[in-house]
Parts: structure tokens; sequence; C-alpha cells
């Protein structure tokens, strides 16, 4: 007779209810709204700007995340020097902290602190700004990119830039030739990744960027305001416009991480 | 000045270590390095190409101090034994990589040439992972090969490979390197690459260089007892009894042996034998012309492959012999059985006399 794995259909069991529950939860956003309310708030004014300017600050967040993270990740994975543990506690630090308080480290620090004086003598302001916007997402997204391209490098055998360097390639010729190609789906992966948590980044956006109507309004600001003022509609089609652009991060994601 | 030298080299990376190493090499040398796992051996070819930075002693090739030079710089190709392909790039990518740099003409030519004589002409539009160790390793070797060295360093190889295989690659191997007159320095545990493809040989143990000689001394002089374990001799401990014009006498306790080589009446002395040099005859009625001929008995006899070591107790010292299971058969020897071991003079090598 058939005999019943407890230990395994206990473990699966559990896998499915939570997974039950998130696709409820998910699908209720869909479901709540007619589909031409949903059509019409994305027409909107107010959601236009909001969609614009999310994209426009996640793009640009999520350039200036690859460009620190890839050498942070490389010299991470890599190299020893002094204080490397301290370091790499600290860039991975916001992914523990509440963003409403990296928000407000970042407020002080762009506010009240000689970093926000020589920043407004440049001509950047962060405070309360669209600029503030992209730094809040940048220190948001900023540690999960660091994490992912060490790993990637951690997997990559360093004897492949050995073998490159004794060829006659300099260590930044063997990085774009060797390291860098090698990396390459855990960079995309990275990327996905980042722009996902630039697009949904609320609580250190609205502590530094505020969270200004038609100003320093992206997607999840929208949806608070609207939530705010009892517009259910608009702030369900700022949910649904989230879920999209996260369930498509994810979905590459899981699909380059198989590469990997 | 030597072609390559390394003095007082010393590094310490904690579980690897490597303590005052020194030698030389001259243009055209092949040494192969041999030593336990962990005794520094890889870390010692790493500091070479410049991958660690020695914390004392002095490397220079071909009249050039490299100790602080870059290792894009030093003109010194490697070889690992898992082969270390870039595996974004074809067979024909891989070997022409370090050409490239070098050079922008004649590099189809360069190429196809090196893969002719490593047999992976067939294979150039191949990615390495659809290749097997053979054919990955003949791309390495051609990679290293083509950019010419001044000082090839390989470590292990051959080992990755089956026995047929690397047999046929230790063949061309060793006819690439004798062509181009190539320095190499070539880690393996393997004795079959040092006695094919080496002229000098390096033991280390412990981060220690423990001997570095020619591959003749080597096998015949092992200057410790690690080493003669390491290499398959036999050492022993003796006396020197007398010492006419020809022939030391050395007692070694129960038996005693007569050597070529000199050293002092009384003096104390170490000799080495190598295995496949002890013949065992079981009848002696005629005249024999080596000098060394002691009654011992079989303890044990060990089968390995097409030969087998034949172990000889001659009154309480112990001496291995190699020679052939047709042999073996032929003297149908048995544990137990009587019989002669019969060892030339000069196969009896004093080692260190004091």
């Amino acid at each position: 007779m058939y005999k019943i794995n407890w230990f395994k259909s206990v473990f699966i069991f559990l896998s499915y209810v939570i997974t039950a529950m998130l696709v409820l939860a998910i699908g209720s956003l869909f479901l709540v709204p007619e589909f031409k309310d949903v059509l019409n708030n994305l027409k909107g004014e107010e959601m236009r700007f909001s969609l614009q300017l999310s994209l426009i600050t996640g793009f640009i967040s999520t350039l200036l995340v690859i460009v620190f993270a890839l050498p942070i990740g490389y010299a991470l994975s890599r190299f020893q020097f002094i204080g490397k543990g301290f370091v790499k506690t600290m860039i991975d630090l916001p992914i523990a902290f509440p963003e409403l308080v990296l928000g407000l480290c970042l407020l002080l620090l762009f506010g009240k602190t000689f970093v926000g004086s020589i920043c407004r003598s440049m001509g950047l302001d962060f405070v309360f700004t669209r600029e503030g916007v992209v730094m809040a997402q940048f220190f948001t997204a900023m540690p999960y990119a660091a994490r992912i391209i060490k790993s990637t490098f951690d997997y990559i055998d360093p004897r492949l830039e050995f073998v490159s360097r004794s060829l006659g390639y300099s260590a930044l010729e063997t990085f774009l030739n060797v390291s860098i190609r090698l990396a390459g789906n855990g960079i995309l992966a990275a990327t996905v990744i980042s722009f996902a948590r630039c697009i949904g980044t609320f609580g250190t956006v609205l502590i530094l960027a505020g969270g200004t109507y038609m100003e320093t309004e992206v997607l999840p600001i929208t949806l608070y305001l609207n939530i705010s003022y009892g517009n259910m509609g608009m702030a369900l089609t700022s949910g649904i416009v989230l879920v999209i652009v996260s369930f498509i991060a994810i979905y590459i994601f899981e699909k380059t991480e198989a590469r990997l | 000045m030597s072609f390559f030298e390394v003095t007082h080299l010393s590094l310490n990376l904690g579980e690897f270590h490597l303590k005052e190493v020194a030698f030389r090499l001259e243009k055209g040398d092949y040494l192969t390095i041999i030593g336990p796992t962990g005794s520094g051996k890889t870390l010692l070819l790493e500091s070479i190409i410049g991958f660690w930075k020695p914390d004392a002693g002095k490397i220079f090739l071909d009249n050039r101090e490299i100790t602080d030079e870059l290792p894009e710089k030093r003109n010194i190709g490697i070889v690992y034994q898992d082969y270390a392909l870039l595996p974004h790039f074809t067979v024909f990518e891989n070997i022409a990589y370090g050409l490239k740099k070098k050079t922008r003409t004649g590099i189809t030519e360069k190429v196809h040439e090196i893969s002719a004589t490593l047999h992976i002409d067939h294979l150039l539009n191949r990615k390495p992972e659809t290749m097997s160790g053979g054919e990955q390793q003949r791309t390495a070797l051609a990679r290293a090969l083509i950019v010419e060295p001044k000082l090839l360093l390989m470590d292990e190889p051959l080992s990755a490979l089956d026995p047929q295989t690397r047999k046929n690659i230790r063949s061309l191997l060793r006819q690439a390197i004798s062509e181009r007159n190539m320095t190499v320095i070539h880690i393996t545990h393997d004795l079959d690459d040092v006695w094919s493809l080496a002229n000098k040989v390096a033991i280390f143990q412990n981060g220690d260089l423990i001997q570095f000689d020619s591959q003749d001394e080597v096998l015949n002089r092992p200057r410790s007892q690690f080493v003669a374990d390491f290499i398959g001799a036999s050492l022993f401990k003796g006396r020197v009894v007398s010492n006419d014009s020809e022939l030391t006498k050395i007692d070694l306790g129960g038996i005693q042996l007569y050597s070529v080589d000199e050293a002092p009446v009384g003096s104390h002395v170490n000799i080495s034998i190598r295995p496949e040099n002890i013949l065992i005859s079981k009848d002696i009625s005629g005249c024999i012309s080596a000098r060394n001929v002691v009654q011992t008995l079989v303890k044990d006899i060990i089968r390995d492959g097409i030969t087998c070591c034949v172990q000889l107790d001659a009154s309480g010292i112990i001496l291995d012999a190699l020679i052939t299971n047709n042999a073996s058969d032929d003297l149908n020897l048995q544990p137990n059985d009587t019989v002669y071991a019969i060892i030339k003079g000069s196969n009896v090598r004093i080692v260190s006399a004091g």
C-alpha cells in the first residue's frame, strides 16, 4: 500500500497555502476595479505624470545603481582591503533598514549636513525635489544590486582572469573582456531587480523627496495620495501598474538566475 | 645570471606558505615540481606569474627583475589542471586571445599552425564546454604556447586526463616545448611526467624547497627519507667499512653492500637504491659481474598493473625490487621463497656522508 510522506506533504501544503493567499491578494487588485475605469485612469493627467516620472527616475536610478554596484560587487568579491567587512555591512544595511528610516537619514544628510551644502553649491538639491526621488531610489536599490553582482563574481573562477592577465591584458581590459562578459546574466538580473525596487520605493521617496502632487509624485506616491483622498480607482490603477512591473522584473530575474 | 632565478622567496597566506625558496633555471630547462597537496607548489607558480606579491625575495627573468611587475608585463604563460578556457569564446577565439594583444596580422595562420601541431584544428569553431578534457587541455596549451612566453608555468596540466590521453598529450607537449626551446615549470603528482619530461626536479614539503637537482640526481640520490618515499626509492643508513680504489664497502647493520661512490672509511652515510635496479634470481651458480649479491627472503609480492613490487627481507633490512609480472611468474615467486637480490655497485648511490 502506498505510504504518505507526511514530511514532504506538509512542506508542499504550506507552500500552496501561501501561494494561494498571494494569488488571491494580487488577483483582487485586478478583479475589484472595472477594466474600463482602469483604462480611463491610465489616461488621466495625474497617472500619466506619475508613470512618466516613475519610468524616468527608475531608469536613471537603475543606471546609477549598476554603475556603482559593478565596481563595489567586484571589489567585495575579489579584493582584500582594510575595512572590507565594515563596507560590506554598511552597503547591505539598507536591506534591513525600514525605508522611512533610510529616507530620514538621507533627509538629514542632504538637508542638515555639509554634504547637502556642498551638493547645493553644485546645483544639486535632493530635498523635496525630483533629484531626491532618484537619490532615494538609488540608496534603496543599491544593496540588492551590489549583493547580486558580488555573488555573480564569486561564482566566476578567478583563474580565468589570471589567464587573461598572463596573456597581456591589463586588469581593466580583463574586467571588460572576461569578468563582465561572464557576469552578464547576473548583471541583467541585478538591473531588473534594481529597476523594480526603484519603481516601487515608497518610504524613502516620501521622506526625502516629499509626496508632492504632480511634482515628486511617482507611482507608489500616487497610490498613497489617492488612498488618502479616498479615490480608490486611481489607487488601484497605480497598484496594478506596480504589480505588472514587479511581475515582469521577477520573471526576468527567475529566467536569468536559472542560467547563472 | 641565470635565465630564471628565484631568490629567498617567502609568502604567507595562512593556510599556504613559502619559506625562503631559491632556485635557478637556464634557458630551455624543464623543471617539474613535486610534493604533497598543500606544500606551496601552486602558490609558487602564482607568485612567479604575479598574482601574489611575495613578502620577501626576488624573481628574475631574462636579466630583468620582475618581482613587482604587473602580470601582463611579465611574458609568462600559465596552463591550469582544469584548463581555464574562456567559456564565452570558441576554441579559435581562446587560442587567438593572447595573440590579438600582441599583433594584428597573421593571427589566423598562427592559430591554424599551432592547432594543427596539437591536433585540434578541426575543433576551432567549437565552444570549450562541448569538448573532451584532452581537447580542452590541448586548447589551453595552444593558447599559452602561441604567444611564445619566456617562461611557461603548468599546474598539473595532465592530471585530469585518462591515462591514454595523458600519454598522448605528454608526447605532444614534449615535442612542442623542445621545438620552441621553452623554459618550463610544471607541477605534477605523476612521476611519469618527471621521468619523461623534466631535466630538473624540485621537491616541496610544507612550503620548503627540500631538494632541487637534476632529474638523475633526484632519481638516484634522494636527500631525505621524505624525498626517497616520494620518488619511490629506498634509503638506508650505513657506515663505510672499507674504501679501495674502485669500491666503497658499506655496512647496513645486517648486510654489507658495495658502491662505486666514494666516502671516507668510518663515516656514516645514507645510501639510495632504486627498486628497478634490483634484480632477483633463485640461482647464482655462475659468475656474476654485479658486486652485490644478497641472500633474502621474499616477504610480500604486490602487483600493480604490469609490474610488481617484491619486498625482500635481507637480515632485517627490507629491499623493494620492481620487476614485471611476467618475470615474477617465470621465477614462480612465492612469499617465504629464498632468492638472491643482485645489485650493481653503480646502483648503490651514496647520498650523503658525514
